[in-house]
């Protein structure tokens, strides 16, 4: 419990270009296991190019429907990031606190991660 | 059939004839087309992308695409950009390296686009851009790239064609997709039912997105948008029967009397900027969430 975990994005995507919605979806699933376990969860994007916020909206805006912001706050972390895609970060992370403040969003997008969850 | 093109230029005016070509092989199946080019004096090579579309939409329904009595100035173009490739002709060498190949490829191919993008635009050294533009530039065609993949649902893949002109120190590129259209998509998600330029405006504004599920959208066309704006280039986007135009700061929309059969973005960017995109505040890691 509690422990650390340095999740290189770079070896979960397989390369430094990170368009894909499809690639974030593979690093959102690795923090979210991480997250629900109690674990506090580093993001290191370490050699990573390029950034899509499509990319980012599946990897770490979707966290928002699942998870409290304060759950993110203290347990999520980022590193390795140049000041740009800190700043792309920053606004995704704004458009899905924005995004999932419609009530409506917000419980479908739980159910759904709980659904997932219990396929697991 | 037989269909008889003119010149196409990256316009309003050049768009309209790509739809006109698109409504006329709409319905064909198993027919012969033949797209006479003898008019053609001039084609932006960048609207190969959306013609490239159109004919392989057309090619699908099994008819034969044939291009005829193309003058050599404009064959030795498209045959630099690979375009002609499609239709039996040989490539030639592209000796000033100022095109940027004509390419389909299937949603799930993001890789293989980046990796045609850092070969066309890096591996190529055009153009002279810097490194903080090129890096601005690059992710904005990937927004381009993964906005089509997500919101159009194409099953007929996405094209891209681009052009270099070093005089002009201008870089134009398209990305076209046979998908749903920005009107159709916010008109089934949203229940907006808007005119089809109104709908690319809606899409470019604010905190506007079309995405209902567990994933949030709605940023890659705003950032392309202030990136643009920054660059002082141009963006152009037809979807359905709309046409967005930015430019200068002033946007410009206009309608055609048919649908474009998807959604065609194009950007020209100023490579002669020399801007920093070097943010003047910073954003600290402890800040993000």
């Amino acid at each position: 419990m509690n422990r650390q975990i340095i999740l290189m994005v770079f070896e979960v995507v397989g390369s430094g270009i990170c368009v894909s919605s499809d690639d974030g979806q593979k690093v959102h699933d690795q923090i979210a296991a991480a997250l629900r376990e109690g674990e506090k969860v580093k993001l290191s994007f370490l050699n990573i190019e390029s950034l899509t916020s499509a990319f980012l909206n599946a990897a770490v805006g979707q966290l928002y429907g699942a998870f409290s912001e304060e759950t993110i706050k203290g347990s999520l972390s980022v590193a390795d990031m140049e000041q740009e895609d800190l700043v792309l970060l920053k606004r995704v992370v704004e458009t899905a606190k924005e995004y999932f403040s419609d009530p409506d969003r917000f419980k479908k997008a739980r159910e759904e991660a709980l659904e997932e969850r219990d396929d697991d | 059939m037989k269909i008889a093109l003119q010149n196409i230029h990256c316009n309003h005016e050049g768009y309209s004839r790509l739809i006109d070509l698109a409504a006329q092989t709409a319905s064909l199946f198993l027919d012969d087309i033949e797209i006479d080019m003898r008019n053609v004096a001039w084609i932006d090579a960048n609207m190969c992308a959306p013609l490239g579309a159109i004919l392989y939409r057309a090619a699908r329904e099994i008819n034969s695409v044939r291009l005829t009595n193309i003058p050599p100035t404009v064959e030795a173009v498209l045959c630099k950009n690979g375009f002609l490739c499609n239709y039996g002709w040989p490539r030639k060498m592209d000796t000033y390296g100022s095109t940027i190949e004509y390419k389909r490829f299937e949603p799930k191919d993001d890789r293989y686009f980046a990796d045609y993008i850092e070969k066309q635009m890096i591996g190529k050294g055009i153009p002279e851009m810097s490194p903080g533009l090129l890096k601005k530039f690059r992710e904005s065609i990937y927004e381009i790239f993964s906005n089509a993949v997500i919101h159009s649902q194409t099953k007929q893949g996405i094209f891209s064609c681009g052009q270099y002109f070093y005089k002009k120190n201008r870089l134009d590129f398209s990305v076209v997709d046979l998908g749903d259209g920005i009107r159709r998509t916010i008109l089934e998600r949203r229940g907006l039912d808007l005119p089809a330029e109104e709908a690319i405006n809606w899409a470019l504004e604010g905190k506007n997105t079309t995405k209902a599920g567990p994933i949030p959208g709605g940023l890659g066309l705003k950032l392309l948008r202030e990136f643009i704006v920054k660059n002082e280039g141009r963006i152009q986007i037809v979807s359905d029967s709309g046409y967005w135009e930015l430019y200068n700061g002033k946007v410009t929309t206009k309608s055609f009397a048919d649908p474009f059969p998807g959604t065609v973005v194009t950007i020209e960017i100023n490579t002669a900027d020399s801007k920093s995109y070097r943010l003047v505040s910073e954003v600290r890691p402890e800040d993000i969430f």
